[in-house]
């Protein structure tokens, strides 16, 4: 898979799993923060998103502060699956 | 301010991990055992922790009446263990009436999913998804009810972990207005896969038995059990000759409104309802002796409770004994709360502190932590307190059966008037004055009404089921038009059923894919309390908010319960009705019931003495709101003749209590019944209280009768505009 594809299935399971109405692929910038200022997410969607993570990529994201860094941002995000996947 | 009598605690009743039956599972709980060990119930592979605080040994078929034996749940039978037994204690006979406030969280959970386990595998037909109602929350108090006799007035309460606590204050209410003489309160949950896999997916259950207030503690143990009081005016219990155990004394519910998993950190808000308990049992915080805290192990939870504790005793904190017995007996969600008010009243009876198991290096170094097992003190005053999911707070405070008699104030608000109405149907929300022309448009079909979630903020609302999205809307349009302050004001919601789709679906991945497939955002929704915990963090309520559950009638039951806690003066003004959304597996259920739709309606209620000083016409005088559970033949004869000007709204109205309707004085009066025009579900006596509040309001009637019934309940709701009231 390509990282524009990776990167477009990550937004869908975003917008998906976090149920952020509204909102549409376009609205998430790749390189933008996820938590924090960014799309006003909170410690109950990083536990989802992890979820999904494993659910939708077959990869496992680390509990706590491990996760921050992954979830910087959707590249960071995308990042992590093709590193685990490659690994 | 008018003086209240002490209210007696007179039985008790426990089943916990420890054991069955309150001596043994006290003993060995001041003894410090525990009562954790791998989990049986179901199958938890794939999880991090697998232990649990099961009631070992529970044969629910010898416990059932026989004739009822396939139908009841672990819930029904670790209720009916501890209600017979406080019951036994008090030497309460069915001789006289006993209310019944009884609350919990997930009901017959356990039995829903062994129902779904087995229905998973083949496409699951209407039969198979009947057994997936067979189980709503509510149906613990009706077995009860029938297998214990003579009972009413009852409830079926969740506030979260907060459920039992708020159903004894509840009790006390009944008890201080005259609705009861005698009552039955408690809690009870049994252990299920939708809190164990839900919990574990929030990261909240420790691998290990819990440890509160240790530096290391790493979650909760999750536990099942039931805990009851029996609760009477002290007058009572003397005249009957019968041991006073120690009184319930003081009593406070609130909300954080912040948000819907973690508690507000700086304790600021449950140090502001442990005061107000205190305050209302009429002691200074220098006179408690012990608190059972909410203790549940996580790191949030007991670092917020231990912050609310030094903000209420300040440099005294260090006097005050605290213990949480959650490391013993696990954390038994809504039976937590009547579990440990059981605990705490023996506490003071005996003299006698549970220790907290587990605690090696405490956190909040300045709290006097219960270590020690079977260690004795002077205890006269002591509080349990409970913080739930939502941010639902409870407060309970007992004394000691020999503490000095002294004067006790209790406002009991008299009048209750209606300051604001709304109700959702076809055509989406409508004030009370619009509800009003609804009605005269009977036959004209509205237009389709607006989604109920494009209604509400998105961000702040993501979360919500369609369900939550149509109570919060229409009790936000309810709340403009009463302008209250949502700083004093609580939140009452009745649903029949829960969002069952959401549930199985959720269920289904667990079932399907496995435990660890649990989703942790939609957890928090799926709990009976949702409905109000959205609506108290939406709206910003941080009065008293709960969910009530009485099937078709779980509207009417909201009401009750929001005019006994305005009774009770613990908030300004109270938000009550209920709502349902469309729900396919409802929907497959009980099509055969007739055209199905969705809605509801809801009421602002509030003393009239505080509508009048707020410079309010109230919209309408509640002159009579009750529950006849049984003799429906006599529902009308109590009726004063109508006015010229009166009408009926009803909501479900069987045939047989529409002919006794028609034969009574108000025979003759216009009705309109809304299944007719709204289509059926569970909230249309909701609905009905809502727009008969806008018949009066907008000078179309003098009075409305809201009738409105299930199967073994008829409410009667009787309405008067306020300038014809006498």
């Amino acid at each position: 898979m390509d990282q524009s594809e990776l990167k477009s299935r990550i937004k869908r399971a975003l917008l998906e799993e976090l149920d952020l109405r509204g909102r549409t692929e376009a609205d998430i910038d790749d390189a933008a923060p996820l938590f924090g200022a960014g799309l006003g997410l909170d410690s109950l969607d990083a536990l989802q998103l992890a979820m999904a993570i494993e659910e939708r990529f077959g990869v496992s994201v680390p509990e706590g502060e491990a996760s921050r860094d992954i979830f910087a941002s959707v590249n960071a995000i995308a990042e992590h699956i093709t590193r685990t996947k490659a690994g | 301010m008018a003086e209240r009598e002490r209210i007696a605690v007179t039985g008790l009743g426990l089943v916990t991990s420890l054991g069955f039956g309150r001596e043994l599972s006290f003993s060995r709980l001041c003894a410090g055992e525990r009562g954790i060990g791998e989990l049986s119930l179901f199958d938890a592979s794939g999880l991090k922790s697998r232990i649990a605080a099961e009631v070992a040994g529970l044969d629910v078929h010898a416990v059932a009446p026989q004739a009822e034996a396939e139908d009841w749940s672990r819930s029904d039978a670790l209720a009916f263990l501890a209600a017979r037994e406080a019951i036994a204690q008090a030497g309460h006979t069915p001789g006289s009436a006993l209310g019944l406030a009884l609350g919990g969280t997930t009901g017959g959970m356990y039995e829903t999913e062994r129902a779904l386990s087995a229905a998973v595998p083949r496409n699951s037909t209407p039969h198979d998804a009947r057994r997936l109602l067979d189980f709503p929350l509510a149906v613990t108090v009706e077995r009860l009810a029938r297998a214990l006799g003579n009972i009413g007035p009852t409830a079926t309460v969740c506030s979260a972990c907060s459920s039992g606590t708020v159903s004894i204050a509840l009790g006390a209410s009944w008890l201080l207005s005259g609705r009861a003489s005698r009552v039955l309160a408690g809690g009870v949950d049994g252990l299920c896969q939708l809190t164990f896999t839900g919990f574990s997916a929030l990261g909240a259950v420790d691998p290990e038995p819990s440890r509160p207030f240790d530096v290391s503690r790493a979650g909760l143990t999750l536990g099942e059990g039931a805990g009851c009081l029996v609760l009477e005016l002290e007058s009572s219990a003397r005249a009957r000759g019968v041991p006073i155990i120690a009184f319930l004394s003081g009593w406070s519910v609130a909300s954080e409104a912040h948000h819907i998993t973690h508690p507000e950190p700086s304790g600021e808000r449950a140090a502001r309802v442990l005061a107000q308990a205190i305050a209302v049992a009429g002691l200074e915080p220098s006179a408690i002796d012990y608190v059972n805290a909410h203790g549940t192990g996580t790191i949030q939870n007991d670092a917020m409770e231990a912050r609310a504790l030094e903000r209420v005793f300040g440099p005294n904190v260090g006097n005050v004994w605290v213990s949480s017995s959650k490391a013993q007996i696990g954390h038994t969600l809504g039976a937590a709360g009547a579990i440990e008010a059981a605990i705490t009243a023996l506490s003071v009876n005996r003299g006698l502190l549970p220790p907290t198991v587990g605690l090696e290096r405490p956190e909040a170094p300045a709290l006097r932590h219960v270590r020690a097992p079977n260690q004795s003190a002077r205890l006269s005053a002591a509080l349990s307190s409970s913080f739930g999911f939502g941010g639902a707070c409870a407060v309970l405070a007992f004394e000691a059966p020999g503490a000095e008699a002294r004067r006790l104030s209790g406002k009991l608000t008299a009048e209750i008037v209606i300051s604001g109405a709304a109700s959702y149907g076809p055509s989406g929300v409508s004030s009370g004055a619009e509800s009003a022309r609804d009605l005269k448009r009977l036959e004209t079909p509205p237009a389709a009404a607006p989604e109920p979630l494009g209604l509400l903020d998105p961000e702040r609302s993501r979360r919500f089921g369609r369900a939550s999205a149509i109570v919060v809307a229409t009790a936000e349009r309810a709340l403009h038009d009463a302008e209250c302050d949502p700083s004093t004001t609580g939140f009452v919601v009745g649903s029949a059923f829960g969002d069952v789709e959401r549930s199985v679906r959720f269920l289904q991945k667990v079932l399907g894919q496995g435990p660890k497939f649990a989703s942790p955002a939609e957890f928090p929704q799926l709990i009976a309390s949702t409905g109000s915990g959205n609506a108290s963090i939406y709206l910003g309520l941080t009065g008293p908010c709960l969910s009530v559950s009485e099937f078709a009638t779980s509207g009417q039951s909201a009401v009750s319960v929001a005019i006994s806690l305005l009774e009770l003066d613990l908030a300004s003004a109270m938000v009550a009705g209920a709502a349902e959304a469309r729900d396919t597996i409802v929907d497959v259920v009980l099509a055969a019931d007739g055209a199905r739709g969705e809605g509801g309606g809801f009421l602002v209620l509030e003393g009239l003495s505080s509508a009048l000083a707020r410079g309010r016409v109230p919209l309408a005088v509640v002159a009579e709101h009750r529950a006849l559970r049984a003799a429906p033949e006599r529902a009308f004869a109590t009726l004063p003749p109508p006015p010229h000007r009166a009408c009926i709204v009803a909501g479900f109205l069987p045939p047989a209590l529409s002919s006794v309707l028609a034969r009574s004085t108000w025979g003759e009066v216009r009705l309109h019944s809304l299944p007719a025009l709204l289509g059926q579900h569970e909230a249309i006596g909701a609905a009905a209280l809502a727009m008969a509040a806008g018949e009066v309001a907008s000078g179309n009637a003098d009075q409305a009768l809201v009738v409105s019934a299930d199967v073994d309940t008829v409410y009667i709701t009787r309405l008067c505009r306020y300038e014809a009231r006498r």
